[in-house]
């Protein structure tokens, strides 16, 4: 860690993104009291994770990237297992486990031994855990690694529930491009240590450069007066031509459309195609962290997952 | 954290019966041999009565010693991890997984003890004293466990553990009075039994089901309940090295 400076807003989905090896790790752990800081300061819920570790513990849970629940006993007993550390009364336990099993929808399984569980099942159950407790803050270390895409979705589905349901906030690592796009608020790009760069996905996106709109319009020419209104709603100040083609850099490309075709329909212009080029938070990464993201699997550790679970 | 073991044996029952096969041919076969050179002073009575105690607390401490590589498992795993960010304090973590290695080793006896009375070994009848001597069982089996912790959390890896968790089993079997009396011993080896909980608890356990001689179980005892108290006092403390 390289002086992280960090904030985090309360009930947000909120995604650490960054390469392997970059302390997305180590900082969740941190954050979870797990390992102490060698130096600074982090709050959980402005509780000094140092001096109120205890307190913490009773407000968050934490998934870890590998995997957290025992393979040689049935789902079922997992949760009751995890139901009695935690510490719920006897008398609402019962209740606490079949919501949960019922959320993740995990009934079916519930009494099947979890070494015969799929990745996606194991993954929901290991969620099922941790909302026993309904905790104020999950943090998830590499949700989805391992997974196959619909897995993904599901488990990203399980999620969103979850936050609407109890108003939790969900902190997650990942090296996942897309995941961080698609599911959270709010996106920290981290590498080396340190935050390169805090925002939406959006945001961050726009702070690349802008968004590219491309039409193809028949024939006509184009007014000299519509031109000057073009390149004064551009970011670039510039509008480039060929063929029947113009092209034209603006910040939000949703936002500046009506307003071109406005210009261009009273310009009596007619347009045949329209595409937009957005940057990626992939443009974005090479821009804050100097290098691209590999958004490929690390083989070796999913293997290594995979490698556990069969261990039973 | 005993109830997840439970769950567990009940489960996947292999281990009771592999872990059985050592002890029986100890009472089976080593007993019966020995018992026919009579070189050995029992307190009058049956040398495979006098090695019974010893037997049951080789299989059940060793069961104990081994429960660490559970941990190393559960390290390598993510389970660790998630308990240590439960509200669940260290201690009791260490203590519950502890006994809950208990649970494993007593069933030992269920399996070792119809295999004495088999071979003709005479207990004591008394249902409080067996009693006793199982609750004494299930307790020190705890303190080896959380031994076993202790070493776990230096040992990360399992094939480490397996080598140091051998390199201690032994020793201990055979520096104590398992099989022999510690009076047979050279003095040098003598002098170590002495510091070896295990001597203690097998001289509790014996008077308590073979010999009905108590005259030590007040020391033997606050032995056990001392090393029991160090070794949860030490594991909990280094409990959280075993994840960095």
């Amino acid at each position: 860690m390289d002086g992280v400076d960090l904030r985090v807003e309360a009930g947000r989905i909120f995604a650490l993104l960054g390469p392997n090896g970059a302390g997305k790790t180590t900082l969740m752990r941190i954050l979870t009291t797990q390992i102490k800081p060698t130096s600074g300061e982090a709050r959980v819920f402005g509780l000094d994770v140092l001096r109120a570790g205890a307190e913490i513990r009773k407000l968050v849970s934490y998934i870890p990237q590998e995997m957290s629940v025992w393979t040689d006993i049935s789902g079922y007993e997992n949760l009751l297992i995890y139901a009695k550390i935690y510490g719920i009364p006897p008398r609402e336990r019962k209740a606490a486990i079949e919501e949960a099993l019922e959320k993740m929808g995990l009934r079916e399984v519930a009494n099947d031994l979890v070494k015969n569980y799929s990745g996606g099942m194991l993954r929901r159950l290991e969620i099922a855990c941790t909302i026993l407790i309904k905790p104020k803050i999950l943090f998830l270390d590499e949700p989805t690694i391992g997974l196959d895409p619909s897995a993904r979705k599901v488990v990203w589905e399980e999620l969103a529930q979850i936050r609407k349901d109890y108003g939790a906030t969900i902190f997650f690592n990942t090296h996942y491009m897309d995941e961080a796009d698609l599911y959270s608020d709010e996106i920290a790009i981290i590498n080396r240590g340190k935050i390169m760069k805090q925002g939406t996905a959006e945001e961050l996106k726009r702070s690349v450069g802008g968004e590219v709109v491309q039409f193809e319009i028949k024939g006509e020419k184009i007014s000299g007066d519509c031109w000057e209104r073009l390149r004064a709603l551009s970011m670039t100040n510039d509008v480039t031509a060929s063929d029947s083609k113009i092209s034209l850099v603006v910040g939000d490309a949703e936002r500046a459309l009506p307003g071109i075709m406005e210009i261009l329909r009273s310009g009596g212009v007619s347009v045949e195609r329209i595409s937009i080029t957005k940057p990626t938070l992939d443009d974005v990464f090479l821009k804050y962290a100097g290098t691209r993201l590999e958004s490929h699997d690390r083989i070796g550790e999913v293997r290594h997952v995979r490698r556990m679970i069969g261990r039973g | 954290m005993m109830e997840l073991e439970l769950r567990r044996l009940k489960h996947d029952r292999t281990e009771l019966y592999t872990r059985a096969i050592q002890p029986i041919l100890w009472i089976v076969v080593f007993g019966p041999i020995m018992a026919a050179v009579k070189a050995i002073p029992t307190e009058g009575i049956s040398y495979i009565a006098y090695i019974t105690p010893g037997v049951l607390i080789q299989s059940t401490v060793f069961v104990s010693i081994f429960y660490g590589l559970t941990i190393v498992w559960e390290r390598d795993s993510g389970i660790l991890k998630k308990l240590l960010v439960t509200p669940t304090p260290r201690y009791a973590t260490v203590i519950g997984r502890s006994m809950a290695a208990g649970v494993r080793a007593v069933f030992q006896i269920l399996i070792i003890v119809p295999v004495a009375l088999l071979m003709g070994v005479g207990f004591v009848p008394n249902v409080i004293y067996f009693i006793l001597a199982f609750l004494i069982i299930f307790f020190a089996s705890g303190g080896f466990a959380a031994a076993s912790l202790f070493i776990a959390s230096f040992m990360k890896t399992r094939e480490r553990f397996m080598g140091l968790g051998q390199a201690i089993t032994f020793p201990l079997f055979f520096m104590s009075n398992a099989l022999y009396p510690i009076s047979m011993m050279p003095p040098i080896i003598r002098e170590i039994s002495m510091f070896n909980p295990m001597t203690y608890l097998v001289d509790a356990v014996r008077g308590l089901t073979v010999s009905g001689n108590l005259s030590n179980l007040g020391l033997d005892l606050l032995v056990i309940v001392l090393f029991n108290l160090a070794m949860f006092v030490i594991a909990s403390v280094n409990f959280k090295r075993i994840i960095e």
